[in-house]
Formats: structure tokens, sequence, C-alpha cells
């Protein structure tokens, strides 16, 4: 059971305190409920370019990363299609520097043009070394705008391409700052060695200050069901041919969220799960499977991916995906298989509850969806799930009509 | 009251107590077991160490695939039973291999004790090393090599060891395509018989320990007894390469992969605390002279780091970078350059505060809860050191002064002695 105090400033920031005792540290997450899904269609990247500008300094600091360092912290930051996520550890007498810090540059940030083009030039070598430098690293670049037509989940995070980023200008970066890092679109959590009542009284100190400017209405458009099946092929410089098939899902609160979650489990829920044994165990067909949901608080994606072995037809391979996924629409599902991925779920859930960065986080997203205390009930959640439910949501979620295909091919002769 | 933002907060002291916190106890047959005994959740880590590692092994893979198939098939459990039992009860098992030492590390909750230690017996001291399980391992990993291969990290890191540490030698040598037709189940056997037996074993034990931990592990561990007893005699000598410079080429690529090092002194080295130091402070944090310069000054990559990293018989140290192809030469002359201004220049009061601070509130981080204490542990008893390890080093951070660094960056980082080699 995780416990937690939960209290709102005069301008709208939400806060949530959990105080853990054993550890000396604190942990600070602040989580900007804004992603790669707010951007421009025309400059997909700023959101994640932005999240490096705010490492240059800000209204009154000139430094961000030197005064933690001073003070024994440690911080690092990520962007997603939802939310960008800024967190710090910090020895608990000095959290004081982490509430400097981040009310300071949530007041306003201060990059210059000339960071501004040095931070592009660093976005645009990360670009190239996660996603073009690397074998298969363009996958999400091709399945999301093949799965998505409309919704600004048809890009990924990074950017759809690197001129995106190129043609990016300051100001594009000063008016994203005006309209999104606004107080009432923030979560602040502290997790750790830290009473509430100091937390709060260091909340009001530092950021009650900041006026409350008008956040940016999210109006994205909504993707319309799909009707029919979807597929994609292209021929790479690889080794191996890889499939990679995807069918549509509800948002992080929809209520099969947890049921397709089991259900990607069952599949690929390490080397026990269905598609390892059965297409790489049993038929030698892949040398690794994969499946997992999106966890997107819109409308999401369940993903499947696999390498085939050498020499392995795509379409043989794809049959043999097909009958795995169909098997799970019949009754074939044991209590003691059901049993293995609850258990398996609840042993991860506690393990990610031992450290106080992860608390943070989750009790920050649990806050963005509403409300925190779904923390508690994760386990539950999961654990209501039985069979019929199981066969049900396969069937309603895993048809072909719902699924789009990308064949990544190695343009190599074997 | 107005609020002054330009002033920064108080700074506390925030120092880390270094205490012994491992507890030691052996098992009737000698096995020694060490517990860090603290946490919140009803959640266990438990490590088994051998010296089992890539050094130990006469044929390239033996030792990684021998590791690999342990959860393979034993003498009571396929592959198929084992994959599944372990995840019935939640159980995280992972295996690994290092150039020294190899075993297993799994997280379970308290309440599966006696299980885990049963399936662990059967894992480690049981396995049967089924043919048609290892013909299927060899094509995984054959798949996942090849992959490894078009990645110029990849080849640059194995270039990199070859040329520090010899072909011939374990640290070193590369694996080829060949290397993974060589496997077979009684090689295999073979290499376990030798190096995974009970008097080779350790275990460190942490978590909110579950009481019986000691008596279970003397249930499921404690009458064991070795098969053979196989005395070593290593035949490999270290030795670099002549060419320090090294380029290898890799059609299409967009950026170059840079590893610039070489071999070093490890843990055992009275200087090893200032060779961790001046680490930090060339490469080793956000805020270090390489990160400044090469990519908050110049926006050249995504980011550089460097490394200082001990092994049983040597230590190495590694500067790793990737950039855009044209800036190559730009590249490694600003690394070049840095580590001259380290050998010339006094380090300034400001930064040296800096270095230290951060460091010790790595410290903290290397010290908080029971599994980073387990970590921090294993990293200084495989080298037979104890945490006075940790207080060196932490008075090293407190104390060290600029002409010390001057000369640890003579000393250890001779420009002639590096390594450059590069692919892309």
């Amino acid at each position: 059971m995780i416990h937690f105090s939960r209290f709102s400033l005069d301008n709208g920031l939400r806060v949530i305190v959990h105080e853990d005792r054993s550890t000396p540290l604190v942990a600070m997450n602040i989580l900007y409920d804004v992603g790669s899904k707010d951007e421009d269609p025309a400059m997909t990247g700023l959101a994640h370019l932005f999240e490096h500008l705010m490492y240059c300094g800000s209204a009154n600091i000139p430094e961000y990363d030197l005064p933690l360092q001073l003070a024994g912290g440690e911080n690092n930051a990520f962007t997603n299609n939802d939310v960008t996520d800024y967190y710090l550890t910090i020895p608990a007498g000095n959290i004081e520097t982490g509430f400097w810090l981040e009310s300071d540059r949530m007041l306003e940030p201060g990059f210059s043009q000339k960071k501004f083009d040095i931070q592009k030039n660093v976005v645009i070598e990360e670009f190239k070394q996660r996603y073009l430098n690397q074998p298969y690293g363009d996958v999400m670049l091709l399945l999301r705008p093949l799965a998505y037509t409309i919704h600004p989940y048809r890009w990924p995070t990074i950017g759809m391409d690197v001129s995106h980023l190129e043609n990016l200008k300051l100001d594009h970066a000063v008016g994203f700052f005006h309209s999104y890092y606004t107080t009432d679109n923030a979560v602040l959590t502290l997790t750790g060695n830290i009473k509430p009542e100091v937390a709060y009284d260091l909340a009001v100190k530092w950021f009650g200050p900041i006026p409350r400017r008008p956040v940016t209405i999210r109006k994205l458009p909504q993707e319309p069901a799909q009707s029919e099946g979807k597929t994609h092929t292209v021929e790479k410089n690889v080794p191996y041919d890889a499939l990679y098939k995807t069918w549509h899902m509800g948002g992080r609160s929809s209520k099969d969220y947890y049921s397709l979650d089991l259900i990607t489990d069952l599949l690929a829920g390490g080397e026990s799960g269905r598609l390892y044994n059965r297409l790489v165990r049993e038929k030698n067909l892949f040398s690794e499977i994969n499946a997992y949901i999106t966890s997107d608080i819109d409308p999401g994606l369940i993903i499947l991916s696999g390498k085939l072995m050498k020499g392995i037809n795509i379409d043989k391979a794809e049959n043999a995906v097909n009958d795995v996924i169909n098997e799970l629409k019949d009754t074939t599902l044991t209590d003691n298989e059901l049993e293995k991925v609850k258990n398996k779920f609840e042993s991860s859930t506690v393990l990610s509850n031992t450290s106080i960065l992860n608390k943070a986080l989750n009790l920050s997203m649990y806050e963005l969806m509403g409300d925190p205390d779904l923390i508690n009930r994760e386990v539950d959640s999961f654990r209501a799930i039985d069979r019929s439910i199981v066969r049900d949501t396969a069937i309603r979620y895993l048809r072909p009509e719902n699924c789009s295909t990308l064949y990544y091919m190695s343009a190599r002769i074997v | 009251m107005d609020l002054l933002r330009h002033i920064p907060p108080r700074i506390f002291p925030f120092d880390t107590e270094i205490s012994v916190p491992a507890e030691s106890v052996s098992l009737k047959n000698g096995i020694p077991l060490f517990l860090i005994n603290a946490g919140t959740e009803d959640i266990m880590r438990m490590e088994f160490i051998f010296r089992a590692g890539l050094v130990k092994e006469y044929l390239p893979l033996l030792a990684t695939s021998t590791n690999m198939m342990l959860t393979e098939g034993s003498e009571n459990y396929s592959s198929e039973e084992l994959k599944s039992v372990l995840d019935f009860y939640g159980i995280f098992l992972s295996l690994s291999v290092e150039k020294d030492t190899a075993g297993l590390t799994v997280y379970f909750l308290n309440k599966h004790i006696e299980k885990v230690l049963e399936l662990i017996r059967e894992v480690l001291f049981r396995p049967v090393f089924p043919e048609k399980e290892l013909n299927l391992l060899m094509k995984k990993r054959l798949a996942r090599f090849k992959v490894a291969r078009e990645k110029v990290q990849h080849l640059a890191m194995d270039q990199f060891f070859e040329s520090v540490f010899g072909p011939h030698h374990p640290y070193g040598r590369q694996v080829f395509e060949k290397d993974f037709n060589g496997m077979c189940p009684s090689l295999l056997a073979d290499f376990h018989a030798k190096f995974y037996t009970p008097e080779k074993m350790a275990v460190i034990i942490s978590g909110r320990i579950h009481e019986q931990t000691v008596a279970y592990s003397e249930k499921y561990f404690g009458n064991m007894r070795s098969k053979e007893i196989y005395i070593e005699d290593p035949k490999n000598v270290i030795k670099g390469a002549d060419q320090r410079k090294k380029h290898i080429e890799k059609a299409g690529a967009v950026q170059t992969a840079f590893r610039i090092g070489s071999a070093t002194i490890n843990k055992r080295h009275s200087d090893y605390p200032g060779l961790k130091f001046l680490n930090v402070l060339l490469g080793g944090y956000f805020g270090s002279r390489l990160m400044k310069n090469i990519r908050e000054e110049k926006g050249l990559t995504y980011g550089i780091h460097s490394f200082v990293s001990s092994l049983d018989l040597a230590g190495y140290k590694v500067i790793s970078t990737e950039a855009g192809k044209k800036n190559r030469e730009l590249v490694a002359d600003e690394i070049y350059k840095e580590i001259g201004l380290l050998q010339k220049n006094p380090v300034g009061n400001d930064e040296l505060e800096v270095v230290r601070n951060y460091m010790s509130g790595e410290m903290i981080r290397m010290f908080d809860g029971p599994f980073a204490t387990a970590e921090s542990f294993k990293a200084v008893w495989e080298f037979g050191l104890d945490f006075n390890y940790f207080i060196r080093l932490m008075n090293t951070i407190r104390t060290i002064t600029p002409d010390e660094i001057i000369r640890l960056a003579i000393t250890y980082y001779n420009i002639d002695d590096l390594y450059e080699i590069t692919s892309g």
C-alpha cells in the first residue's frame, strides 16, 4: 500500500507526496501534460527538442545542472507522445535546491538563439544515432503512419523527419512554452525522505508565486475506427526479414486496458509466452518475437514484432502468428496459465515499488488520469480478469480488419 | 517577503556513512552467503556468482553458451517447464556473463523462497544441456550477432577490446560467424563441471530477507559436494596491438562510432580512486569536460562518455561517442585537446567542488536500498576487497588536489598510448 498526500496550489499546480523514510534521498518528478501529440504536423519533434531546451538555464539561474550537482543531485527527463517528464533525486537535506531549480524553469526558461541551435544539432544527432543508424531503427517511423491516418500518434516523438527538426525556429519553442508549460498543466510529485508538510511549505514558497497562464486547449482529431486490414512492405539493408503487426485499442483509462495488457503477457510474457513456445521453440520460424501495448492516454496500439529465422517465408511466418492469435479466441486458456501472468504482474508491481523514482512517476501518471490511488489498485484490476474476459477481448480487438501489417524485408540475397 | 530567485538555497553536507552492511554466513560445505537485510517491500534479490566468465573459456562462446543453457532443461524439468514454473511463481531470473564472473540473479516475492531455491538448484547444478535447445540457442544468438554487427557501436567496441587485450586473450577475442557452429552439449557440460561447482559459488542476498533464508539455503545447497576439482592453467597473456589507430568501414553509416582508450590499473591499485575522479571530470557526468565541449558547446553528438572499468587481470578506460561522419577528425582532435588540458592546467576550485559533490551524491545512490548496496558489495568483493575501498574512494573525493589530478592525467592518459578505434 502506497500512502500519499495530495493538494493543489492556488495557481492550479497539483502536488503529491509519498513519504518513504527508508532512503536518504528524495525523488522529485514534474510531469507536464504535453507530448508529441500536441505538435503541429508540419513541425514534429518540437516537444522533445523543448525538453532539451529546459536544460539551458532559466530566468534567474544561468545553468541547471551545475547547482544540482553541487547539491549531490542527479536528473534526467523523457518525452513521449503524451507527456514530458522531468525527474531528479537528491540527498533529502538539499531538496530545496530541487524546488528552486524546477520552479524557476517553470516560471521561464533561459535558452538563447545559440543554445537553441546547439540543442537542435544534438537532437538531430540523436535522430541519426537511434533511428537512422541502427538496423530496424526506423520501424516506428513506418508503423505509426500505417496504423494512424489522422491522430498525431502517427509520428514518433523524435519527429516525422529530420527536416522538421532542421526547420524549427526559436520562436516555435518560445510559443510552445507559453502554450503548455503552465502551472495547471503540470503535476509535481515528491517521494522518499520528505514529510508532506515540508513538501507543502516548499511548494507554496517556490511554485506558489508562479502566475497561472492560460493553457492551450487540446483539440486532437480522433482516429476513426479502422474498417479493413492494411499492409505495407519495405526492403532495407538488414540481415533478416521482420514482421510487425499492430491493432488499435482504447486509451489508458479504457475498460479493456488491463485485459489487453494481460493478453500481451500471455502472448509474450518472457520465454514461457505462447508466441515464443510455438513460433521460436517449436517451429523455429522466428529468432525473437514480442508483443506489448503502448500504454498511451489516447487510443493506443497493441504491437507485435518478430525477426524471422533465415530462409523462412514471411507468409508462412505470418500465418503461424495468426494461428496463435486466433487460439486466444477459443477456450484454450487454462487457470494455471492465467494465474501465471497474474502472479508475474504482481511481482513486477512490487519490484517497481522498491524505487522512489518509479513510485514518483507512477503517482504522477495516475494523477494525470484523475486518481493517484490507481497505483494501489493495479494488481486487483489485473486479478479480476477471467477467462471469458480474455476470450471476449481477443475477439473484439485482434480482428484482421483492425490490423496493420508491416513487412520489413531484407534487401540482401541470402 | 519577495522571493530572491537568483540566490540558491543553502547546500547542506550530505556525506554518506559507509558501514559494512553485509552479514556473512557459511553453509556446512563452506558456501558463503552475504546478507544485506533492508527494504520496505516483501521482495528479495539473490545473486549466485561463479568465476565462470569469459576469461575461463577455452573456445569462443563457451562461457556465454553454458550460462544461457542453464535454464534450457535440467534433470527434473524440461526447458519449457522451467520457464513456465519460474513465471508461475513470479520470479524474475536473469543470467549474466561478464569478463570474469558469471551466474544468475533472481528477484522474487518472499513467500516463494523455498520454491525459488529448489528451482535455482536445478538450474545451477542439474542442467542437462539438451541438443535441441542448444541448436535453437545458437540460431538465435547468430541472428542477434548479425544484427549487432550492423551497428557501428558494436563494431568499434569489439575491435577496441581486441586491440587493447589482444586477439587471443578472452578479454579481447572477437567472435566470428563460424564460432556459432562450434558448440556441442559435451563441451558445455565439461565447462559447467569445471566452473559451476559448489565450492566456487558465492551468494549475495538482499532485500527484506525472509527469516528462514539461511535454513532453506542449507537445505538446498549445504550438502552439495563438488564432483571434480579442476586446477586451472591459464595460458593466455594480455598483449595489446601495435597499431594504435584502426578504422572499420561500415557502408551506409550516417555516424561514426568512437572508442578511444587503453588498458589501465584496476581497483586493487592505490591510484584507482583518483583515476575514477579524473574520469568523472573528463567524461563521467553531464557537466564533464567532454560533454560540455563536444555536446553542449558544439552540438556534435547526442552524448559522449568516458568510463574506467576494473577487470580481474587488468582494467581499461574508454571514451565513447557517436558523431556525424564528416566531423570525425574534429571530434577526435577535441577529445585529445581536453585530455591535454587536464595534463597541463590545474583544475579550478569551483569545478573541483562540483565533481566532489556530484560523486558524493553518487555514493549515496550506490548504497540507497538493499539492492543497490548488494551491487556495490559485489563490486568490491569480487576483487578480494571490502568496504574500505569505498572509504578510500570517499576520502579521495573529498581531498584530491589539482596537482594530483595532473599527475594522474599524465600517468594514465598518455595520448601516445591510447587506441583510437572508429567505425562508420
